[in-house]
């Protein structure tokens, strides 16, 4: 036993899919949460429907946890693809639990790593339940760092009351075998889970459960969408919800309709939105036109894959900026925003509702596929705690025009059924009573109408943030769940004495060009890392700011991880 | 009574008063101009609340339609008008939903779209004006063209076989066929109405002369091979609807009237439903569902 024990846990589980890697993990994510530390998880799934690698890593501690960490302390694994695929990152102090005897491979473990064999396969069997092994799994994890075993009994009973006493009681014996397992090898690593004293009111979710809350909070009346990885959670979320608050959901026949109903509902009057992925998105290009041009407010999440085309389905990667900023034909805007967070994945979503409501465009949210899956406490959300913005409507007095030019470039909108209100909604450039009209005079007023307004936003809501004070030697401007990388990367950077400062902002379209450069001026290099092969952020900052950030970039996949940025900015120190 | 028929036999206009200011942009002889009066006069004699239809298009010759029609209205895009308008109707079930459009635009680029409004039986009314040409773009070949048609992308005459906008609708589902010549506008103006009133997805396809741009479909034309009026088979009976397209296809002739009907739960009755089994209300505690998500 060690003398210095670490209550800051990273555990990874990793195996073959359909093994019950993930349901492992969620134990240990619940009832972690449940016993009041903070939790993160990080998933990677295959793209196949049966088998292929599966990975579920939490990290957990008293303190707040901003990313998925470096690596893992622990690694558990269910076979040797697992072994093999992590083995590299077994560093002496780390700490390796894995299915022995009786499991598929016999591992060469590298020196220094405390070792722990449990033979989950074999027990399970010897149990008859040969689909408990991970349970048996789960029991030796929780007793050699002590997760918190009142909370797990709690999270198990919740679980398993739906399956019947006979599915409880099997898969409760296969947890005791591996505690008892657990139980007689003698523990040599540091690790241990720390509850702390007092509890916190809140709840676990993921991102995309997360934006379906923070419609449902925005007052979500309508939704559709067509299912695609990895943003088909949203829809499952909102599916299940939305009825109980008495909304209407279609699950459309492709991401065209989606984006088209959601149009025809706003119009109707109703807070709409739809979730979708890349090529989802990519499909709505046009409709989104059409949403800007008639003024129509909508919300539309992109959880953002691998790409391009099918590319990476199940991958993480930050590269749809550009069709998020400027994806449909003609000069078309909208306002984009996007999250770091759980938090965010919430707060967001209801400020793309307001936004969207009060500036009558489409408001995009970039949600990404790591952020998608990753389960993260936050505090218990109080619905009224949020502002819900109405759009302006029509006061009845006078001549109806749609498109009426005023002082803020904001014209009434009119539900159907209203007398006196009758107008057309249309794509085709029109006058402010909405008849076609294509003089180069009415052309160029709509347009700066239809622009002027969205410039505004950026003084509503210019959501950014500066992470340090001061002038720095280092500023880094991050996006999405990036930021959460850089965050605990300056702080380290900082400990070690240097000078460094983060941007993170969180409305990415219109560009807060006076926020960036104002950051910009604080700082003698800037450094902005993103998951994409082309620098999209980058190229916009440059586009559209004085600033020249330098360029980091990544796209295998997989997110940054603090030591990367620590890593390069030394780097570009030295 | 459906909540869409709220809104029928309400108000006392005639059929001019549901024509709007703006001047109708069609060539002369054009078919869709008896579609149009025979919509204005299937909502005046329906007594519907112009307040409370919206009349919903694309893009093409046809989709123009809605500017002329006093009431809400939507110009959408190309093919994409049953989608927006099934937002519009299941967002306000209480709302009459109107869309009409060409063959290209609902057949050709919208195509994937007329499937699913009629499976899912949106209450709303597609008032399909076929005149097998594109005739904004200046005389291509549709996917109801006639075969021999000669048209600017197919100057050696064409290449593609012909679809039947009613036998597709038929088996798609739709609740309600209809077929009617636009010559006929007492035809037109009977469908549109009995679609209407008709709870669910209804569907008229109206066989639609293009002067400019279509020489061979011409108005006597579609008077010679039209089927007045088809009434021997049972209409509620889908097999019987489409034996009888089917017929008359194989002589080379289009049947007209009503085709098929036959009434089953929209989707908004459906969605109304599912609301009410899980006890649903604007009231509900979000807190409740923010609960299930306790560690």
């Amino acid at each position: 036993m060690q003398d210095v024990t670490k209550s800051d846990l990273i555990i990874r589980i990793a195996g073959e899919g359909g093994e019950g890697i993930i349901s492992t993990g969620d134990f240990i994510t619940q009832s972690c949460a449940r016993a009041g530390l903070e939790v993160y998880t990080f998933k990677t799934f295959p793209a196949e429907i049966r088998g292929g690698y599966a990975m579920y890593q939490l990290r957990t501690g008293p303190h707040p946890i901003f990313n998925q960490g470096d690596t893992f302390d622990v690694l558990c694994a269910f076979n040797g693809e697992a072994f093999d695929l992590n083995r590299e990152r077994l560093k002496p102090g780390s700490v390796f639990v894995y299915d022995s005897p009786g499991g598929n491979f016999e591992p060469d473990i590298p020196h220094g790593v405390h070792a722990y064999p449990i033979p989950m396969t074999l027990t399970a069997r010897e149990l008859n339940s040969p689909r408990a092994k991970n349970m048996v799994a789960l029991g030796a994890l929780s007793r050699l760092f002590g997760i918190p075993e009142a909370a797990l009994r709690e999270v198990f009973s919740a679980k398993f009351s739906r399956k019947g006493e006979a599915v409880a009681q099997a898969n409760l014996a296969a947890f005791e075998r591996g505690v008892a397992l657990a139980a007689a090898l003698e523990k040599t690593d540091p690790y241990t889970v720390a509850a702390p004293e007092t509890k916190r009111d809140q709840i676990v979710m993921s991102g995309n459960h997360a934006v379906g809350l923070g419609a449902l909070i925005a007052g979500l009346d309508f939704f559709s969408a067509y299912p695609i990885t990895p943003a088909t959670e949203v829809a499952q979320y909102v599916s299940k919800h939305l009825p109980k608050l008495g909304g209407t959901l279609i699950q459309a026949e492709d991401e065209i309709a989606s984006i088209s109903q959601v149009v025809g509902a706003s119009y109707a009057g109703k807070k709409s939105m739809t979730a979708t992925s890349g090529p989802g998105l990519a499909l709505m290009s046009e409709m989104l036109g059409m949403a800007f041009m008639s003024e129509t407010p909508c919300v539309v999440v992109d959880v953002q894959r691998g790409g391009p085309s099918t590319g990476l389905p199940t991958k993480h990667e930050q590269s749809d900026l550009f069709l998020a900023i400027h994806g449909s034909h003609g000069d078309a805007g909208r306002i984009v925003l996007s999250a770091e967070n759980v938090q965010d994945c919430i707060d967001l979503t209801v400020d793309a509702f307001n936004l969207s409501e009060k500036y009558q465009c489409p408001v995009l949210l970039l949600s990404d596929s790591s952020l998608a899956f990753s389960t993260q406490n936050v505090p218990y959300p109080n619905p009224d705690g949020y502002s819900r913005v109405e759009r302006k409507r029509w006061d009845g007095e006078g001549e109806y025009r749609r498109y009426a030019h005023t002082a803020d470039g904001i014209s009434p909108m009119v539900d159907p059924g209203t007398h006196g209100g009758m107008h057309i909604a249309t794509g085709l450039e029109h006058d402010e009573a909405g008849a076609p009209n294509y003089t180069s005079a009415n052309h160029e007023a709509m347009q700066a109408k239809r622009f002027g307004k969205l410039k505004r936003a950026i003084d509503d809501f210019p959501a950014v943030e500066v992470d340090g004070e001061g002038e720095a030697e280092f500023g880094v401007i991050a996006w999405g769940s990036t930021i959460g990388v850089v965050r605990e990367a300056l702080q380290r950077l900082r400990a070690e004495g240097l000078r460094v400062k983060g941007f993170y902002p969180k409305l990415l379209w219109p560009l807060p060009v006076e926020q960036f450069e104002q950051f910009g001026a604080s700082c003698n290099r800037l450094l902005l890392p993103e998951v994409n092969y082309l620098g999209q952020l980058a190229h916009f900052v440059r586009a559209e700011t004085r600033l020249r950030p330098e360029s980091y970039t990544i796209c295998g996949g997989l997110p940054f991880t603090p030591d990367m940025i620590v890593c390069k900015i030394k780097e570009m120190l030295a | 009574m459906n909540t869409a028929q709220k809104h029928l036999h309400k108000v006392e206009l005639k059929a001019k008063e549901y024509k709007s200011d703006i001047p109708v942009v069609w060539c002369g002889g054009c078919g869709h101009h008896g579609v149009l009066t025979g919509l204005l006069r299937a909502l005046s004699e329906l007594g519907v609340d112009p307040n409370y239809l919206v009349n919903v298009s694309g893009i093409g010759c046809s989709s123009r339609l809605p500017y002329f029609v006093h009431s809400y209205k939507m110009h959408t895009l190309h093919g994409r008008a049953g989608a927006v308008a099934t937002g519009v109707q299941l967002a306000r079930p209480d709302l009459a939903v109107v869309v009409t459009g060409g063959d290209g635009d609902g057949f050709s680029i919208g195509g994937g779209h007329m499937p699913h409004l009629a499976r899912k039986n949106i209450n709303m009314t597609y008032v399909l004006m076929d005149n097998h040409i594109y005739g904004l773009t200046k005389g291509q070949v549709s996917p109801s063209s006639r075969k021999e048609m000669k048209a600017y992308t197919t100057p050696y005459g064409g290449v593609d076989d012909p679809m039947d906008p009613v036998l597709y609708m038929l088996t798609y589902g739709a609740s309600y066929v209809g077929q009617a010549f636009a010559g006929n506008v007492r035809m037109v103006t009977q469908l549109i109405k009995d679609g209407m009133e008709h709870k669910g997805f209804s569907f008229i396809n109206v066989l639609s002369q293009c002067p400019t741009f279509n020489q061979i479909d011409t108005a006597a034309y579609f008077k010679g091979v039209v089927n007045d009026a088809v009434n021997e088979h049972d209409v509620t009976d889908r097999d019987a609807a489409m034996h009888v397209v089917n017929m008359a296809l194989r002589e080379g002739r289009m049947p007209t009237g009503l085709l098929y009907k036959n009434a089953r739960p929209t989707l908004d009755e459906r969605m109304a439903a599912l609301v009410e089994h899980v006890g649903g209300s604007p009231d509900y505690d979000l807190r409740k569902i923010i609960d299930l998500s306790r560690p």
